[in-house]
């Protein structure tokens, strides 16, 4: 299964009234892989999450997720086959603790039929101890134990982001698209994210594809690095061949957001 | 014996209107969806269940459960074209589906059964009380507010069921946006027609209760004021609480019917009286906007 693609992505096209968020972007991502997407601001990445993930219709091109053309689907159906998406400003429903958005996330839960509800509660009961249990390890994992009873629109916006990983891992993907999972994220807890982002992949076999500004986690976890800019792919390679491709500096310092790529901060 | 009768007939009014405020709290404070037509709800299951008890000579238990099927039925129904809609676009719709429903009553005289001063404008009387040869004059009374404390238990039961289930945590998520449900494959449109079904189920229970207690309707008993009174019970009592949503509908109806007694009081002409009720359901509300935001029952956060 090393070399199966589990995520091909064929000249994808998207215009929002004139401009070109998306120019033509093919890519595949292997299963079982860490692979980064990185690229200036405004270059597509979000956008392409939003394509991939349904919540923005694509002009044109076709994407295939485990070989099978996802064709006119509703986000919601895009989640139940298996795509998992975080957002860049994580969302939290208010009036939910913690512990609440975790047990929302798990998919065909028997207790989210009306008639389930008083015709299986046995069922219902049992689900929710095994969620509950799942979820205590989830909280471990992203460290909020303590805040599990905490309405979560209280977080601060890193913890926010960790929780939006603990959401969407209960829901079991098999791809993950992770849009900044880092960002606002305090940098002690960033080492242990790096390390709970690859035992996803090597522990329960989930393939990821991550936005990502910070650099060194994108050398640290990723084995391949797809670069966009100006809605394209100009590079794609392990992170090293990344650092030292011309079009990807000449993107970066030429860019409108004259960011350095490879500082050494955040 | 006078101030009993009053007493019964109030707290009658608490029960319907308690089975009304649990449904749009289930809609409007769970799911946010801004029901501005749950009068509707209400209308049908009146209308239903009189032309099924009147009309057909169906037993009081067929017209009730008519009216539920009906009014559910509806609820999902228009559901199907606004279900996309944003929070305010929703409510004018509804707004409107409301009205719709009003108009075809006021207009189909047959509904009811026809004849000369009968359906559509004069509405219909003599919709027959279940089980009314078994009491006297007196004592109906206690036995229907039975027959709605029954129902409003069962009610409040059933959605209290459903808002703490798993159910109730995805409707509660929607509230914020469908963006994160979506993207957990939750598929809210679904479920916002669930919930549609559901709280027009309920209403059309209040609705049966009514027509039968009352023995008369007309369309211009369910114009959309009927609807703001309801609202108001939800925001008064608490959003997302079912016990606020019936503490609501105790509170509202207390204000509402406390103008009469005014006049004994303050010399008032009948007809200011009953535009001074309206005020003080308005004040009501907007007390609660500066002073309570939440209402009196604030919503519970569920611990594990």
């Amino acid at each position: 299964m090393e070399n199966s693609v589990i995520l091909k992505i064929e000249h994808i096209y998207k215009n929002f009234g004139g401009i070109l968020a998306l120019n033509g972007v093919s890519f595949s991502v292997e299963a079982n892989s860490i692979t980064g997407l990185i690229g200036p601001n405004g270059s597509g990445k979000s956008t392409l999450f939003n394509v991939i993930s349904g919540f923005y219709r694509k002009d044109s091109g076709e994407i295939y997720f485990r070989g099978e053309k996802i064709e006119g689907l509703e986000p919601c159906n895009i989640a139940m086959l298996g795509i998992g998406r975080t957002f860049q400003i994580s969302e939290a429903p208010e009036k939910t603790t913690v512990l609440e958005n975790l047990l929302l996330a798990p998919k065909r839960q028997c207790g989210e039929g009306v008639f389930n509800v008083f015709l299986n509660p046995l069922r219902i009961r049992r689900e929710h101890e095994q969620h509950l249990n799942n979820a205590l390890g989830i909280l471990e994992l992203i460290q909020l134990t303590d805040l599990k009873n905490e309405y979560a629109e209280n977080l601060s916006g890193g913890q926010k982001k960790l929780l939006s990983l603990g959401r969407i891992l209960m829901s079991e993907p098999q791809l993950l698209l992770l849009d900044e999972p880092t960002a606002g994220v305090n940098p002690t807890l960033v080492k242990d994210l790096m390390v709970a982002i690859r035992n996803l992949r090597d522990q329960k076999g989930i393939t990821i594809l991550l936005v990502e500004h910070n650099m060194r986690v994108i050398s640290e976890i990723c084995e391949r690095v797809i670069v966009l800019d100006f809605g394209q792919k100009i590079a794609e390679g392990t992170p090293e061949e990344i650092q030292s491709n011309e079009a990807v500096l000449e993107a970066y310092l030429s860019g409108s957001s004259k960011r350095g790529l490879f500082r050494e901060d955040t | 014996m006078g101030l009993v009768n009053f007493l019964v007939y109030l707290a009658i009014m608490m029960g319907i209107y308690g089975i009304l405020s649990l449904s749009l709290n289930l809609q409007y404070g769970f799911t946010g969806l801004a029901n501005f037509g749950h009068v509707a709800f209400f209308c049908l299951g009146a209308y239903t269940s009189t032309r099924l008890v009147l009309v057909f000579k169906m037993p009081f238990i067929i017209g009730l459960l008519g009216a539920m099927v009906i009014a559910g039925l509806f609820g999902y129904v228009i559901s199907i074209p606004t279900a996309n809609l944003k929070e305010d676009y929703w409510a004018i719709a509804t707004l409107a589906a409301a009205e719709v429903v009003r108009i075809f009553f006021l207009n189909e005289d047959w509904v009811v059964g026809g004849g000369p001063y009968q359906g559509g404008s004069f509405g219909i009387g003599g919709i027959p009380q279940p089980l009314r040869s078994l009491f006297s004059a007196y004592t109906y009374p206690f036995f229907y507010l039975a027959v709605v404390l029954v129902c409003l238990l069962a009610t409040y039961v059933i959605i209290n069921a459903l808002t703490q289930s798993p159910f109730g945590r995805v409707i509660k998520s929607i509230r914020s946006g469908d963006n994160l449900p979506q993207a957990l494959g939750k598929d809210v449109r679904a479920f916002r027609m669930k919930v549609m079904a559901i709280g027009g189920t309920f209403g059309g229970l209040a609705g049966c209760l009514w027509a039968h207690y009352h023995g008369f309707i007309s369309p211009n008993q369910f114009l959309p004021l009927e609807t703001f009174i309801v609202w108001a019970m939800v925001i008064v009592g608490g959003k997302a609480n079912n016990k606020g949503a019936i503490v609501g509908a105790v509170v509202i109806m207390v204000f509402y019917n406390s103008t009469r007694f005014l006049k004994d009081y303050i010399p008032i002409e009948e007809v200011t009286l009953a535009s001074l009720r309206m005020v003080v359901i308005g004040v009501l509300i907007v007390i609660a906007m500066i002073f309570m935001k939440e209402g009196l029952i604030k919503e519970k956060k569920t611990v594990y």
